[in-house]
């Protein structure tokens, strides 16, 4: 699952232009003066509402908070999490739909974009459109929209189900169905946004390159894993990196859908957990250093994809 | 090798007719160039022989083959792209064998063509590198080695050297010369640049708006253009023109230049009264007295080269003129000059265009 950038940082890497100051005249300094000036509101509330929570949850994660006064035991809070059953089932299920979920996700989002870049297609930018919208809707209407299509004796799911002869699914109280719709809900709420970077990778793919390809009797199929493929690596690899970090972060759908992780903690995602110890136990030192691991699972994650992405010499 | 057959060939898009019954035979081995102006479509033309545009109406046959229906990889063509169209991910070694492989060449083969080629355009310690890692130039021997190894019957080049600086657009000119010295394949070259349709070509095709102008040797383009669309743009600079009226008895009056006359055997045909365009070429003009018609000119820019230098003027009426300066070597910009044209030298046009002879 891949998620807008909230913070500003998206885009293109490569695109960073490198400067190289001169040192600064007196009135360039003074003009660098003003610019700070006119900066401060922002960087006051920046270190204030950012920074400081940042910092302050890093000492907080050593912290036993569960009766005052807090004390310093990194052994109640760093030291849990390894024997920590809960903590450890919440880790499985996110591992487990970051396996599952991303690949499937990235797979059909390279096939929607390929299919939305076909001058075969009509109504092209409707269809884009539709494939993207499921992102601006929020998160509570669609949450509301699946519950409603998944429930297990009025839903259209099962009823489409029974209709093709097959059994209806207690999808809210087996475990594997589950995380299935989980799985699904998620695909579906991102794989258009996916598709729609992919896209853009795709066009930037200048056509005699396919031209030359065919001259050299290279047929479409291996058209696409001979030169699109390889050529969207770049795209298609942020694309993972932005899906396993939301797939980290991953809250909205088992909170709502599967009502808060379940059945009996079967969906529960590290984010599920970490709110569950937030907000519902209040074990805020415990809590911060689960937020803790799930960026830098994040981060080790998506440096081992760009690693195993690397453009090799 | 192959010759290259065009039967009234036609292409629309849509509803809008580009190429209008184009007729053309180009013969085993021959090197034929493709010039035009933008829009003339010369590189449709070339696209539809490689197969990657569909004919519309009309035949395509290579090698006695008529190709209509045949796919661009079964034509026995190769094309080089005006972008080069390298695969940005291999090497120049894999984009050189790319093709072969794909279509289970054996290796040995594969590998004996892609030395072969890098042989000839001297390219072999670039094999191991990424196009990005080349020079526009060295991109522009590795687009042509990947058309050598597929050894085709015919090497389609769709305006090869428009992305090259001056310098390595006159070396890549020389080295594709020598290429056909050495395969003696069959060529056909699309370009806009007149100067590298007379250098190249063993035959021209003049091309404006989808129709054929005039097919023949660069020279006897040159010094025999069929109209006025061809004088002016074959040569470089390119012919002048002057507004002119007949007087009747083969004599022309000037019309643009205050009156001055001067008799040509081809305006026999005019009546009194009928206009044409008189043609000049700028080598072609002479200094005052020499020719049969003194006209005074107003130099706006002269432009020394060293072995040549060209005058850009203004006659009397404000008609732009350009003067290869012999004589007037030591002109420069507001000087003004008399120079001469002299009647053997002079073309004429009528009022469609047509050369009259």
């Amino acid at each position: 699952m891949a998620r807008p950038d909230r913070s500003g940082h998206g885009g293109d890497p490569s695109s960073v232009v490198l400067s190289n100051p001169a040192p600064e005249s007196p009135p360039m300094r003074r003009r660098t003066g003003t610019a700070y000036g006119f900066l401060t509101p922002y960087l006051l509330i920046f270190a204030v509402f950012w920074i400081w929570p940042i910092l302050y949850s890093f000492w907080l994660s050593f912290l036993a908070t569960r009766q005052l006064p807090w004390t310093f035991r990194p052994a109640m809070t760093w030291g849990r999490l390894a024997q920590d059953p809960a903590f450890l089932n919440a880790l499985e299920n996110t591992l487990l739909i970051l396996v599952v979920q991303v690949p499937v996700m990235i797979a059909l989002a390279t096939v929607l974009a390929v299919l939305l870049n076909s001058s075969l297609l009509r109504a092209r930018g409707l269809m884009r459109f539709a494939f993207f919208a499921p992102v601006v809707v929020g998160e509570v209407a669609y949450a509301a929209v699946f519950r409603l299509m998944f429930t297990a004796d009025r839903g259209i799911v099962n009823k489409v189900l029974e209709a093709a002869g097959l059994p209806a699914v207690d999808w809210f109280s087996d475990p594997t169905a589950a995380m299935a719709l989980i799985v699904m809900a998620v695909t579906w709420r991102w794989a258009g946004y996916n598709a729609i970077i992919i896209l853009s990778g795709l066009q930037s793919i200048p056509d005699d390159v396919y031209e030359a390809a065919t001259l050299d009797r290279v047929s479409p199929i291996r058209q696409f894993l001979f030169i699109t493929l390889p050529l969207l690596r770049p795209v298609i690899l942020f694309c993972v990196v932005l899906s396993v970090i939301g797939t980290m972060q991953l809250f909205a759908e088992p909170f709502l859908i599967t009502n808060r992780g379940g059945p009996g903690g079967a969906t529960e995602t590290l984010g599920v957990f970490l709110y569950r110890q937030g907000f519902t136990v209040l074990n805020f030192g415990y809590a911060s250093a689960v937020a803790y691991t799930i960026a830098a699972i994040a981060v080790l994650i998506s440096l081992l994809n760009l690693w195993l992405g690397r453009e090799r010499a | 090798m192959a010759g290259v057959t065009l039967r009234s060939v036609r292409k629309a898009f849509g509803s809008v007719e580009t190429i209008h019954g184009v007729d053309l035979d180009v013969r085993d081995g021959e090197f034929v160039v493709f010039v035009g102006p933008s829009g003339c479509g010369k590189s449709t033309l070339l696209r539809m022989i490689a197969g990657l545009e569909d004919v519309t109406a009309g035949e395509v046959a290579i090698g006695g083959r008529v190709v209509n229906d045949v796919e661009p990889a079964d034509r026995g063509t190769a094309m080089v792209f005006q972008s080069y169209a390298l695969y940005p991910h291999m090497t120049v070694a894999q984009n050189l064998s790319f093709g072969l492989r794909m279509n289970g060449n054996p290796r040995e083969d594969t590998e004996r063509r892609v030395a072969q080629a890098a042989r000839i355009l001297q390219i072999e310690p670039l094999l191991g590198r990424r196009p990005r890692a080349l020079s526009g130039g060295q991109r522009q021997r590795v687009a042509i080695g990947r058309a050598i190894v597929r050894e085709p019957e015919v090497f389609l080049f769709d305006e090869p050297l428009s992305n090259l600086d001056a310098e390595l657009r006159v070396q890549m000119r020389v080295e594709i010369a020598r290429l056909h010295g050495e395969l003696g394949t069959t060529m056909i070259y699309v370009t806009h640049d007149q100067t590298e349709a007379m250098t190249l070509a063993d035959r021209i095709v003049v091309l404006r708006a989808g129709r054929v102008e005039q097919i023949g040797r660069p020279l006897d383009l040159y010094d025999h253009p069929v109209n006025q669309f061809v004088a002016g743009f074959i040569g470089s600079p390119r012919m002048n023109f002057l507004a002119a009226e007949s007087l009747g008895g083969g004599r022309l009056r000037l019309t643009g230049q205050g009156g001055a006359e001067i008799a040509l055997p081809a305006a026999q045909g005019l009546a009194p009264g009928q206009r044409a365009t008189l043609g000049i070429r700028p080598e072609h003009v002479l200094g005052a007295g020499q020719g049969e018609c003194d006209l005074p000119l107003v130099v706006d820019v002269a432009e020394h080269l060293g072995a040549t230098s060209y005058l850009y003027g203004n006659t009397k009426a404000g008609e732009p003129l350009v003067v290869q300066a012999g004589a007037a070597r030591g002109a420069h910009a507001g000087d003004r000059l008399t120079i001469s044209i002299p009647a053997a030298r002079a073309y004429l046009f009528d009022p469609d265009g047509r050369r009259m002879t």
